[in-house]
């Protein structure tokens, strides 16, 4: 074979090469293809043995095609190669694809009820003033539940008409709490001052069911009792509650009111915190949403506790939260807190 | 209380419109429920003079009126025929509107004779409930005049709401003096002056008070030959819009004055009166008296009575009897004014169950000093409005009011309650604006309590009122400082994390009443509850001694609404009747119908393994792993899926399924899984600590092994039995399978483990592994005669 012949086969070969591996349409197919371009049989690897039999010259001139037709081969082997690599990888994926507008796997979920949700919230805020969340129980004798609180004997709550009694024997007038104020009392007995607590916890009413009212509901009670506390502080820690509660821009108002068991007494509305006090429906119009009834401990209620009213002096606050919780999450119907209705439930998965 | 702002304002001139001042009496504890206009609802009505009356071509009954509007004519058709030529009368024209139709008038034809639109009677107009004819008018209006300005139809009302430490703000002038107090401007007290004639009172009527307690001072006028004009229409419909019904002359006179005073008068016919000789007394036992609403009242002796020569005319302070009571042709009057002790008021008035405008203001404490001013002002008017009879002169006056209240009051006191300075001279200025007379002395300040301020009795009352003067939205907003970090009790924290573990476990919180009806005692075995004396639902008279009944209810509530599966729990109190009251927290669980449904849901119903996964979920995370499986529940479980649980040798719950029967009665079909726990007797049980273990850094050795038992071998003490026996180098395993059947003898089952061995401190052999799992072989063998199974 003279030079003129090697040359004339190698550029043939890499013609022929490069439409082989052109056509390849599997990796069985490249590697055919592989083989008969640069194989031992191949006229590539003919040329290749040749060149010992070449002049010096010749063989130099015709190495050099040789080693450039050889790289632009496995170039294009290579090249193809990963294409078809893609490619089945694509068709294997492809088979692979899903729907994913079904439905994820989900583990079974639970909820908290609407009622605990907002009780941990109001319970949390005042933990992170330094209160301490205590409870107590629901059957309550009248000393607690009435008389220590400076509730005279013929006060109307007192009635059956109000007030739920129970029948245990050898322990008269056992009533069920009617708010939960009675841990007031029961706090300041077992402990001295000073009395940072808050009180979540049932309360009972004789009350019909209606779309309002239930005879069981759900109240926050609040005392502070130390040196030097203020009428002012009340207003101050009610303010900083509800803007916590409701969004830093509410405001408080702040106007008197009557509760036996403090002096001066307060009742207290916060600003609408959907419609900021211009009125909707969450506020019936008015812009306020009833807060705490709040005031300064009596002293008698300090006396009857065995504190010293003239050193002590203290505030305490409380009011329902069912129908906060009902405004806060758009509930109508506070039946709806009551009737463990899984479709209700299961909108609260949410909230912690 | 209904303030009408008319009548208000001829007391205090103030010039705030209607929600001005509901928010002034809003900041001084006077909450406005509603703001009212009464005859918003009649509009266009004008005065018209009638000028003939002709019958109706069409009709026996109807007339045609034809009237003057001052500016033309109008024919209309009238239901009746009070009225003559001459007499001026309201008519609504067509466009006008009345409160008693919901659309404007229009003209239209009755019995074939065009109305255009209609003479008014007081009813139509929301005057009064008078429906016998057409309102004649008084007075000198002009025909053409607007009936609302006639007779002052532009009223606004502001209701408020008061609390019941202040008698003194049901009344006009009590709310007027707040208003002055807060505006500075002046109180003008109603005029209360009388023409009396020569006659004394005295010598007409004698008053008696035996009962000098309860009846700390009677006072009594006597009107005689009273004429029979009937009450300015302007003032009867200021009455309607206080919400008092206008009757005669005499009876509105004591509203009137009560009213505007606060102090409830009782008219009595002194013609009607068994001699002119009035006795205050205590009822006798089993006394009656029919009261004014014609109902007969079994008396008690404390209750305190009003009496004539032949016996009781009125229950003091609550209602008069219906024997002595005033009426169009009473013509003479003994008038009352007294002041009554308010708890005796209020006992007599709550256990009758009558609470009247009379009963609300003694029972929470009237005026004592004030009892003179409202007996002259309501005769005043009586006179005056029935166009005759004189006052007798003097009143008959038994008995004296009480003493005015002392009161020291430090002002350094008043500063460190409210938390801001409040020197003497504030105090004087604050309280000389509602007429609390206050004067220095050292370091105190002498408050001399009005008699018409029952609340004011304390120096911390005076505290109060000197910042409700100042006003609340003076009061500045600080915080205490507290010196100690936020916490909770344990038994809260548990509760939270008992709820937090079975949220996560994937359970719902329900939420239900505390009370249990006699059937869910009976189908839960329980003997002990609590009775309710007065239950809000009469099938529910017990207080509820487990959470379950509630729970399974409501399970069923939820299938009823078409609820597939439900897992549901509740936290809260149970009460029993042990050593007096033993109440208990409980946590419960109801798991019903499907388990998961949807695409990669097993379709399977929940039971007892659903909920012992929760309960098992709840006391791990508890931190309590060394429970066990004790007995069957008993009633109402399921005898063959029930059992308690057991923990340090203590019954703390029980799981299980409710015996088919028993679900039923609660209305659940199909199996009802439960937990219930005493929370509280968890509690010494919990354990939060973490003892932690190094991750095992070698890879274990793996076998599973399956052992076939006597079919009634519990698994649980196979489990047991093989822990024991793996020893140190066994790790975790796992039941993986349980299968009876097959190859497997009767009798039999197979249970098949996942072993893991490993030790901490090098790859375990297979050798160490096989004689680990030999002993594990063993010891089955010879527990439980179990062998393994090949393959």
């Amino acid at each position: 074979m003279d030079a003129a012949e090697a040359a004339r086969i190698l550029d043939r070969e890499r013609e022929r090469g490069s439409a082989l591996v052109r056509n390849a349409r599997t990796t069985e197919d490249l590697e055919a293809a592989q083989i008969a371009i640069l194989g031992r049989k191949a006229p590539f690897s003919e040329v290749q043995r040749a060149l010992g039999t070449m002049a010096e010259d010749d063989r130099r001139a015709i190495g050099r095609v040789v080693n450039e037709t050889r790289a632009e081969l496995r170039r294009l082997l290579e090249e193809r190669r990963g294409e078809l690599r893609e490619a089945s990888d694509a068709a294997l994926l492809e088979a692979d694809r899903v729907d994913l507008t079904l439905p994820g796997r989900r583990l079974r979920t639970g909820s908290l009820h609407p009622l605990t949700s907002i009780q941990y919230e109001i319970c949390g805020i005042f933990e992170r003033l330094g209160y301490r969340v205590v409870e107590g129980p629901e059957v309550e004798d009248p000393w607690h539940n009435f008389d220590a609180l400076n509730i005279p004997p013929d006060h109307p709550a007192r009635t059956s008409m109000d007030t739920t009694f129970v029948e245990v024997p050898g322990q008269p007038d056992l009533l069920l709490r009617t708010h939960t104020s009675p841990m007031q009392i029961r706090t300041m007995e077992s402990q001295p001052p000073p009395v940072f607590v808050v009180v979540p916890g049932r309360v009972y009413r004789n009350e019909e069911v209606t779309a309002k009212n239930m005879p069981v509901f759900h109240q926050l009670e609040g005392l502070a009792v130390a040196e030097g506390i203020t009428f002012a502080d009340l207003k101050g820690t009610l303010e900083t509650f509800y803007r916590e509660l409701l969004g830093a821009e509410r405001r408080l108002r702040f106007t008197p009111s009557f509760f036996p068991f403090v002096e001066p007494g307060a009742q207290s509305e916060v600003s609408c915190f959907v419609c900021d006090g211009s009125g909707c429906r969450t506020c019936a119009f008015t812009g306020w949403i009833e807060a705490f009834g709040s005031g300064m401990v009596h002293p008698r209620v300090l006396e009857n506790c065995g504190y010293d009213s003239e050193r002590y002096t203290g505030f305490a606050f409380g009011g329902g939260y069912d129908r906060l919780a009902m405004i806060r999450f758009g509930i109508p119907d506070i039946r709806m807190l009551w009737e463990s209705d899984v479709r209700v439930l299961e909108q609260f998965e949410g909230v912690a | 209380m209904r303030i009408v702002l008319s009548w208000l304002r001829e007391l205090v001139p103030v010039q705030l419109g209607a929600e001005e001042l509901g928010d002034l009496l809003a900041m001084k504890g006077a909450h406005p429920e509603s703001i009212e206009r009464p005859w918003a609802g009649l509009d266009g009505v004008i005065v018209a003079r009638v000028l003939d009356v002709r019958d109706h071509p069409n009709s026996e009954t109807l007339c045609l009126a034809r009237v003057s509007t001052g500016s033309g004519e109008q024919e209309v058709v009238v239901g009746v025929r009070n009225f003559a030529p001459g007499d001026l009368v309201p008519l609504a024209a067509p466009g006008a509107r009345v409160p008693s139709l919901p659309e404007p008038l229009g003209a239209r034809k009755i019995r074939g004779v065009v109305s255009n639109g209609m003479l008014c009677s007081p009813r139509e107009l929301g005057l009064s409930q008078d429906h016998g004819g057409i309102l004649l008018l008084e007075g000198g209006p002009e025909p053409g005049d607007d009936l609302k300005r006639v007779l002052g139809l532009d009223e606004v009302v502001l209701d408020l709401e008061i609390e019941s430490n202040r008698p003194d703000l049901l009344s006009v002038v009590g709310i007027a003096r707040e208003v002055a107090g807060a505006t500075g401007l002046p109180l003008s007290m109603p005029d209360a002056s009388v023409d009396e004639s020569s006659e004394d009172a005295a010598t007409i009527a004698t008053v008696e008070v035996k009962d000098a307690e309860g009846c700390p001072r009677y006072l009594a006028r006597v009107i005689r030959g009273l004429g029979d004009a009937t009450t300015p229409q302007r003032v009867q419909a200021r009455l309607t819009a206080a919400g008092a019904r206008p009757i005669s002359p005499a009876v509105d006179a004591t509203n009137y004055a009560m009213l505007e005073l606060g102090q409830p008068l009782h008219a009595f016919d002194l013609r009607r009166l068994a001699g002119p000789g009035i006795v205050v007394r205590r009822a006798e036992p089993g006394e009656r008296l029919t009261t004014l609403d014609d109902v007969e009242r079994e008396l008690v002796p404390e209750d305190l009575l009003i009496c004539d020569a032949d016996g009781s005319v009125a229950i003091a302070g609550v209602m008069g009897g219906a024997t002595s009571e005033v009426g169009e042709e009473t013509r003479d009057v003994l008038l009352e004014s007294a002041y009554f002790e308010p708890r005796g008021i209020l006992r007599t008035s709550r256990r009758l169950q009558l609470l009247t405008e009379a009963s609300i203001r003694f029972s929470r404490g009237t005026d004592p000093e004030g009892v003179g001013p409202a007996a002259s002002r309501a005769a005043r008017l009586m006179t005056e409005w029935s166009g005759g009879g004189e006052v007798l002169a003097g009143t008959i006056d038994v008995g004296a009011p009480p003493a005015r209240r002392s009161i020291s009051v430090r002002p350094a006191r008043a500063s460190a309650v409210l938390g801001y300075d409040v020197s003497s001279a504030d105090m004087v200025e604050a309280l000389a604006r509602l007429e609390v007379r206050a004067e220095p002395a050292g370091d105190e300040v002498r408050v001399e309590a009005p008699p018409f301020r029952p609340d004011l009795e304390l120096e911390v009352d005076v505290v109060e009122e000197v910042a409700r003067v100042q006003g609340y939205d003076r009061l500045p907003a600080t915080l205490p400082r507290i010196r100690q970090p936020g916490s909770e009790q344990p038994s809260y924290a548990l509760r939270r994390r008992v709820r937090e573990l079975l949220v996560r476990a994937g359970l719902r919180e329900a939420n239900s009443l505390s009370f249990a009806s006699a059937s869910d005692l009976d189908l839960m075995g329980h003997g002990d509850a609590i009775p309710v004396a007065n239950p809000p639902s009469g099938d529910q008279p017990f207080l509820r001694t487990s959470l379950l009944p509630n729970l399974a209810r409501a399970a069923a509530r939820n299938a009823d609404r078409g609820i597939r599966g439900a897992a549901l729990f509740e936290v809260g109190h149970v009460f029993r009747a042990v050593d007096g009251v033993r109440e208990r927290e409980h946590v419960a669980a109801a798991l019903w119908g499907l388990a998961g449904e949807g695409l990669y849901a097993d379709d399977r119903p929940f039971d007892v393994f659903d909920a012992k996964g929760a309960v098992e979920s709840l006391l791990h995370g508890l931190g309590i792993d060394g429970w066990g499986i004790g007995d069957a529940a008993g009633p109402p479980f399921h005898p063959g899926r029930s059992a308690a649980i057991v923990e340090a040798d203590a019954v703390v719950g029980t799981m299980g399924e409710l015996h088919p029967r028993v679900a039923e009665a609660f209305g659940v079909t199909g199996r009802l899984a439960v937990f219930e726990f005493d929370v509280d007797a968890l509690a010494p049980h919990v354990d939060a600590t973490v003892a932690f273990r190094d991750a095992p850094r070698f890879p274990p050795v793996r076998r599973d092994l399956a052992f076939i038992v006597p079919r009634e071998t519990a698994a649980g003490d196979v489990l047991d039995a093989l822990t024991d026996a793996g020893g140190e180098l066994l790790g975790r395993r796992t039941l993986f399978d349980v299968f009876e059947g097959g190859s497997l003898g009767e009798g039999e089952k197979s249970l098949a483990f996942s072993l893991e061995f490993r030790a901490p401190d090098r790859t375990l052999t297979d050798d160490e592994a096989e004689a680990a799992v030999a002993a594990i072989v063993a010891r089955l063998a010879r527990d439980f005669g179990a062998r393994l199974r090949a393959g």
